[in-house]
């Protein structure tokens, strides 16, 4: 799981351009959006496309995305128990 | 109220030369390669790092100068937003073409489809700057940026605007040089190519302006007295004769197909006149007349035409000029005739 978590703060710093940022920067428990990492809803469509083409997860109900994202090892639980690839 | 005059208040540019200030007229920067990008300030100073990670070179080029130029202008709100650019983001539209290439189609990156139209620039611009006033592109080649002054400088003549925000951008990345040199278009013969991001900031007011907007004319495929009654023309509009004129600057760039549509109309309009240049300072691109616009400006405001300028010295050089007639045209179709002179 620790690898994963890992693995997933470098792909959202990647994806979401988040240059000044080192992976032990993002508080693995911390909100992804608004208070904590302050992503807002282009950044959600950004990670929807992230979990699609790296773990072959299809979000089909955007709704699920505010629990989903809820922090890094959140999102982290939900890619290892939804995974395809 | 005679509305002829439409005040330039302040003037921005990223370029090939030194970004964000006139340094180039003393101490320009010369290059030998034909391909050059833009000297980049730190953006850190301008955008906040959580907003400037969404945003490619154009874009923090644009708003920077854009924000330049207002602050400097004493103008908070201007009460349009008006942009000239050839191609637009390039950058993001190159990426989401390779993505909708390379991923068939799927799983296409938001962001770059979002910044990927040319109106990008001047939305952004305007979301940036909470300016919910007039905004539009003008997507022209060549003459985008003479075209957005035009609309400016139109609305202001009708009474619509007292002020407006007018900036040129095109970034040229190595895919769009490739292109675009083999398309004949920048880059050939001793031609530089560079990028361009200019905003200037006008408006009704006079007061801490050196330069004015005097006429504006634009036209499509003239021929040789169609081009001299435009000038008279243009000359009328402001109230000025021939005479008055202290320079034209015109785009010549090392581009011989180009360049000889220039030389032609000096040959046949301007054989007494003082002829400038400037794309040799700054190269070619989309927007490289916002370039032409911006040095006038500086000469007008500076009071002296540096040495560089002058396409062929030995015509003799002037002392403080007043008047610049700048001319520009876009594959040799449409031709941009803007009067600027001195305040």
């Amino acid at each position: 799981m620790d690898e994963l978590i890992l693995e997933l703060k470098n792909e959202i710093i990647e994806t979401l351009n988040l240059e000044d940022m080192q992976p032990e920067d993002i508080d693995t428990d911390a909100p992804l959006f608004g208070e904590g990492l302050g992503l807002d809803s282009i950044d959600a469509l950004e990670l929807i496309v992230l979990m699609e083409k790296n773990y072959g997860i299809k979000l089909r109900d955007a709704s699920k995305g505010k629990e989903i994202f809820k922090s890094v090892r959140v999102m982290a639980d939900y890619i290892e128990k939804n995974r395809t690839k | 109220m005679t509305r002829n005059s439409f005040y330039i208040k302040s003037t921005a540019q990223i370029s090939i030369q030194q970004p964000l200030c006139e340094d180039w007229m003393e101490n320009p920067i010369w290059y030998d390669s034909n391909y050059v990008r833009s000297l980049e300030p730190d953006y850190k100073q301008y955008i906040p790092p959580m907003e400037a990670r969404r945003m490619t070179r154009i874009m923090k080029r644009s708003l920077t100068t854009s924000n330049v130029a207002i602050k400097k202008s004493g103008l908070v709100l201007p009460d349009a937003i008006i942009t000239g650019t050839g191609w637009g983001c390039m950058d993001n539209t190159e990426q989401f073409l390779e993505i909708l290439c390379n991923e068939g189609e799927q799983l296409l990156k938001p962001t770059l489809f979002i910044q990927s139209t040319h109106n990008t620039i001047s939305s952004h611009i305007a979301i940036n700057t909470c300016n919910n006033g007039y905004n539009i592109t003008y997507s022209h080649r060549c003459v985008s940026f003479d075209m957005a002054l035009f609309d400016a400088y139109l609305q202001y003549k009708f009474g619509k605007i007292d002020s407006a925000l007018v900036g040129s951008h095109d970034e040229v990345t190595p895919t769009s040089f490739v292109l675009l040199k083999k398309m004949g278009l920048v880059g050939c013969d001793d031609e530089i190519c560079g990028e361009a991001s200019v905003s200037t900031v006008l408006s009704s007011t006079p007061s801490d302006a050196h330069s004015a907007v005097a006429a504006i004319r634009i036209i499509y495929k003239p021929s040789v007295s169609e081009i001299h009654s435009t000038v008279n023309q243009l000359l009328a509009d402001a109230e000025m004769c021939t005479e008055d004129i202290s320079a034209v600057m015109v785009g010549i760039s090392g581009n011989k197909t180009t360049d000889n549509l220039y030389y032609d109309i000096v040959d046949n309009c301007f054989r007494d006149k003082t002829i400038l240049h400037y794309k040799h300072v700054f190269g070619e691109c989309f927007s490289a007349s916002a370039f032409g616009f911006y040095a006038a400006d500086c000469c007008l405001k500076h009071g002296y035409i540096p040495d560089f300028l002058y396409v062929d010295k030995s015509q003799g050089m002037i002392g403080t000029p007043k008047t610049i007639l700048l001319i520009n045209h876009s594959d040799g179709k449409t031709f941009s005739f803007i009067l600027l002179r001195s305040v």
